[in-house]
């Protein structure tokens, strides 16, 4: 029996695989925190645990990869619009803006006006949506079920919003190439505004109810502190960087579309905790209501909301980076085109995928009971992190 | 694959009820009946009105109204009626069916949505139903290398230890399955066999996850049973008897809650930690050890489990209203007797003479009354609080819980010193 | 915590937010997505069942071959009818088993012959069943959602 293993270990080192052993200390408990875990989502990770304090963690993605990156070679500028929104069902406005903003760099378009602005609303709007998704699962996490009902009802005010505006109420298929792929129908401001005063108050139940709540505070206090230089060093982005002390915003460092005519500020807070990193979101939101305010206001009234294109576009060969704050941190994608129809290579950088590698940085030291908190409060979204 | 439902037809519903009832009916009167008199060939039958109770005698009984009643108060008064139906397991297990079912409506308007809407016409009430007929309907894995004799007994021993404590609880004045002279020991030592069974259970399971479910169940329950029983003693003092009949006849003019505020309010934590629910519901934690030690349990092990644990969630409310809330007591809304005099015939079977005790029933009403009361009042943490850590519950426990007590005892032997309460005192009713 | 525990309490007297699916449903805007070729940009609406207009459709093929990159979920398939615009008669057959409902097909149409409805009530029991042929995809489903979100002082509510 025991040669029999030591073979299949050595077998499988000659290949390049790595088994994970059990190690010879017996007080080591080697826990899989896989997939089939109420605690994970689609992502499994292996802790090593020592009574209640974690020694040791290794991330596994690549249980929902689905070769997005490759699929996107077989098929067209435009056709790839829709399976590129599949990695985050409910945020599809921002991972498919970065792309269209690529793309038009690429093949040389200019979007009009008012095409510019529904893009940024349905982008404000995604952000909302997903962000409650997030603090709804944060809650369950952390066995708040009451944090589990109020947000996930709360975002049917959002995706009300978008149902209306382009007709899916989940991958919206909404952002293309060249602008939007309609126009906003009649009513939808009023709403819109309605929706927006509306979770602005229920904001503020939220923080009644679990952001001011003791027992909240005690399990995220001090828990997996990610300092100002660990985060700017291991590469965090997003609500995790915010957190820590970085103010760093895409849409205030390398402004697209409209974003250099809003005024709004950026939200961070220093102490890089748990609590910081559940707080920022939060913020996050209050401050998106703002941003969407000033966007409905300032819309120009009427104008094309997508530019003339041939079905099926092409440009000259090169190369675009753009990149995009979406929900979970920068997304960017690298499009490089051979002047055909089909793109020749595209790269996503997800934030998600950049958020992982804080995972065992923070991780160890803490206790088993923080493995929820921290893990979840990374912002990791594990279909998209995996593509 | 699906099937297309048939329509519905009623004359095709009838039928099939008529055919239940003929079963039953064939299936008792040529198995059931003689099988109850091989039984009682062998018991031997206790006498009533100077007559041996025999079968027959009981069936023709039932039929004459003046004979009915002294049986059903025979049948009420004797031991096994008090602990399988009313202060007993029925009772128990019926109350815990409503908390179930109150707690998903109650959580879920809370949380701005409905409960179980679709079960039964009104409300979803049958919703339970449908639960323990999938419970039942479903198989039971049991993971290779667990300790199979522990495995089956644990759950059952479960429900066994919350149905003994539901035993020693007076509901009205006479009305206790066991009337123990130690009551509150008596209590107080059989929850402590929970964490045993706790601890069993996940390591016979065999398994990482309730291993850890396991211990985490162990430390809180040990933590939590010390603040639990230094806040009865309060009440001990006060009360200057243990047996938990006596202690509900002495807050008959003031209820113990308003002179130990502090003493309830541990019990109830502690209580509310004993019981494993939100926020103490370490061992049973969803997103960090799947779902403690309750990981391998599947199908009616499952089911005994939730049921021994609501059935705890009665028994300690139950508690709680006999040591601080004064049992039964509470104005007398039903009428004493229902008829003047005694009454013969048909007038004596309608107004149940001899069996109606406008007391008791009084008593019954308002200890349900309160009982639901505090039941409602543990649901709602449910709603508002995350998990706790810990490191914090056992900080908790053994630090502020247990403080709190002494202090709230120094309270109660000052009312006893200063002649407040107690033998003698200003405030004793008698 | 007492915060908590007045917010918590508080919520129990204001409305329930659920939608009660099979009696309450949600009313859309509009008719569906509709696109304009000659403008080149979509006319906003729910994007559900496709519907057919046979007096329009020329069978160009181009709904199809747009929807070879996304899900191949639409087949051309011959059909009894005689149009004179139509000369090869074949009209476009959607499988929904397939479809991802992105609209592109839509979009594709040059003629003004497929739009998208109101309708998302689709299950079937069999899988054959959730192919419609372009007969089927001419019939206007009668879709009668008349309830929406209402936001007032009690709470947000659908109704």
């Amino acid at each position: 029996m025991e040669k029999n293993l030591e073979h299949q270990i050595d077998e499988s080192e000659k290949l390049g695989m790595q088994i994970v052993k059990e190690s010879e200390d017996d007080r080591l408990m080697t826990l899989s925190v896989g997939p089939q875990h109420p605690g994970s989502g689609h992502f499994r990770f292996t802790i090593k645990v020592d009574g209640d304090y974690v020694v040791h963690c290794d991330p596994d993605p690549g249980y929902v990869h689905r070769g997005e990156e490759k699929m996107c070679e077989y098929r067209n500028f435009i056709q790839n619009i829709p399976h590129l929104e599949r990695p985050v069902i409910h945020d599809s406005a921002n991972i498919t803006y970065s792309y269209s903003l690529a793309v038009e760099e690429l093949v040389g378009i200019q979007v009009p006006r008012r095409g510019q602005f529904i893009r940024a609303i349905a982008s404000e709007l995604d952000r909302q949506i997903y962000t409650l998704y997030w603090l709804a699962i944060y809650g369950i996490f952390l066995g708040h079920s009451t944090m589990f009902m109020w947000p996930t009802g709360d975002r049917e005010l959002f995706i009300d919003l978008m149902d209306a505006l382009s007709g899916a109420r989940v991958t919206h298929a909404f952002n293309i190439p060249g602008g939007v792929r309609n126009d906003i129908p009649d009513g939808f401001k009023d709403k819109c505004l309605r929706h927006i005063s509306y979770f602005e108050k229920r904001l503020k139940e939220y923080e009644d109810i679990f952001y001011t709540n003791p027992l909240f505070i005690q399990r995220t206090e001090g828990v997996g502190i990610l300092t100002k230089e660990d985060a700017i060093g291991l590469g965090v982005t997003g609500s995790v960087l915010r957190a820590s002390g970085v103010p760093y915003d895409i849409r205030k460092a390398e402004p697209y579309d409209v974003y250099n005519e809003i005024d709004f500020k950026v939200q961070y807070m220093k102490s890089g905790d748990s609590l910081a990193r559940a707080y920022v979101p939060l913020l996050d939101m209050k401050e998106s209501c703002h941003i969407m305010r000033q966007l409905l206001d300032k819309m120009p009234e009427s104008g094309e909301v997508r530019a003339k294109l041939q079905p099926t576009p092409k440009g000259p060969p090169g190369e675009a980076y753009r990149r995009v704050e979406s929900g979970r941190g920068a997304l960017g994608y690298y499009i490089v085109s051979d002047g055909s129809p089909k793109p020749y290579r595209v790269k996503i950088s997800v934030g998600s995928f950049r958020n992982m590698i804080a995972l065992p940085h923070l991780l160890v030291g803490s206790k088993l009971a923080d493995m929820p908190s921290v893990y979840w409060s990374l912002n990791y979204w594990p279909v998209e992190a995996d593509r | 694959m699906a099937t297309y439902p048939q329509r519905f037809r009623f004359g095709n519903f009838v039928a099939s009820i008529i055919w239940l009832i003929l079963w039953i009916l064939i299936i008792v009167s040529l198995v059931g009946l003689p099988l109850i008199f091989i039984i009682l060939f062998y018991l031997p039958l206790p006498p009533v009105n100077g007559e041996v109770l025999t079968p027959y005698l009981f069936l023709s009984m039932m039929v004459d109204p003046t004979r009915t009643l002294p049986i059903l108060h025979f049948i009420i008064h004797t031991d096994l009626f008090k602990v399988a139906v009313f202060p007993g397991f029925s009772f128990a297990a019926l109350l815990a069916a409503v908390t179930i079912f109150v707690e998903r409506k109650f959580l879920a308007k809370m949380q701005l949505r409905i409960g179980p809407l679709y079960c039964g016409k009104i409300e979803g009430i049958l919703q339970l139903l449908a639960d323990g007929l999938k419970l039942i309907a479903k198989e039971i894995i049991i993971p290779s290398g667990a300790d199979k004799p522990i495995f089956w007994a644990a759950p059952i021993a479960f429900v066994a230890t919350a149905a003994a404590v539901v035993a020693l609880i007076p509901v009205a004045p006479g009305w206790v399955a066991a009337d123990v002279n130690v009551g509150i020991i008596a209590v107080f030592a059989i929850l402590g066999f929970f964490p045993l069974i706790a601890l069993l259970f996940s390591w016979a399971s065999n398994s990482k996850y309730p291993f850890i479910g396991g211990l985490r169940a162990l430390h809180q329950m040990i933590a939590f049973e010390i603040p639990f029983f230094l806040s009865a003693l309060s009440v001990v003092i006060l009360s200057g008897s243990l047996n938990l009949t006596d202690i509900a006849k002495a807050q008959h003019p003031y209820w113990y809650i308003f002179f130990l505020p502090i003493s309830a309010f541990v019990f109830f934590i502690s209580s509310l930690a004993e019981l494993e629910r939100i926020p103490f519901d370490l061992p049973e934690a969803e997103s960090e050890i799947v779902a403690g030690w309750l990981t391998e349990t599947s199908g009616m092990i499952f089911g005994l489990i939730q049921l021994g644990s609501y059935v705890k969630v009665y028994a300690l409310s139950a508690l709680f209203v006999v040591l601080f809330l004064g049992g039964w007591a509470g104005p007398q809304i039903f009428p004493k007797e229902l008829a003047h005099g005694p009454t013969a015939g048909l007038m004596g079977l309608l107004t149940l003479q001899g069996v109606y005790n406008g007391v008791t029933v009084n008593a019954i009403f308002w200890f349900t009354v309160k009982t639901l009361g505090i039941i409602m009042l543990m649901l709602l943490p449910r709603g508002i609080s995350p998990r706790i850590r810990i490191d914090i519950l056992l900080h908790t426990g053994w630090y502020k819980l247990i403080v709190l007590t002494f202090i709230n005892m120094f309270i109660a032997l000052a009312l006893i010193y200063g002649g407040i309460l107690g033998p003698g005192g200003l405030l004793t009713a008698h | 915590m007492i915060k908590a525990i007045e917010s918590g309490s508080k919520h129990l007297v204001i409305k329930r937010f659920t939608l009660r699916y099979p009696e309450q449903k949600l009313k859309f805007i509009g008719d569906g997505y509709q696109f304009d070729p000659k403008r080149g940009v979509g006319i906003a609406g729910s994007r559900g069942r496709h519907i057919l207009f046979h007096d329009k459709c020329t069978g160009c093929q181009l709904c199809a071959i747009a929807c070879e990159g996304i899900a191949e979920a639409i087949g051309m398939v011959k059909v009894d009818e005689q149009w004179k615009h139509n000369k090869k008669s074949i009209m476009p057959q959607i499988d929904f088993g397939k479809c991802v409902f992105c609209g592109l097909c839509v979009d594709a149409c040059p003629f003004y012959a497929l739009y998208m409805t109101n309708d998302y009530e689709l299950s079937s029991f069999t899988k054959e069943h959730l192919i419609y042929t372009p007969a089927q995809l001419a019939i206007k489903p009668k879709y009668d959602g008349n309830v929406e979100l209402k936001i007032d002082n009690m709470g947000a509510t659908h109704g």
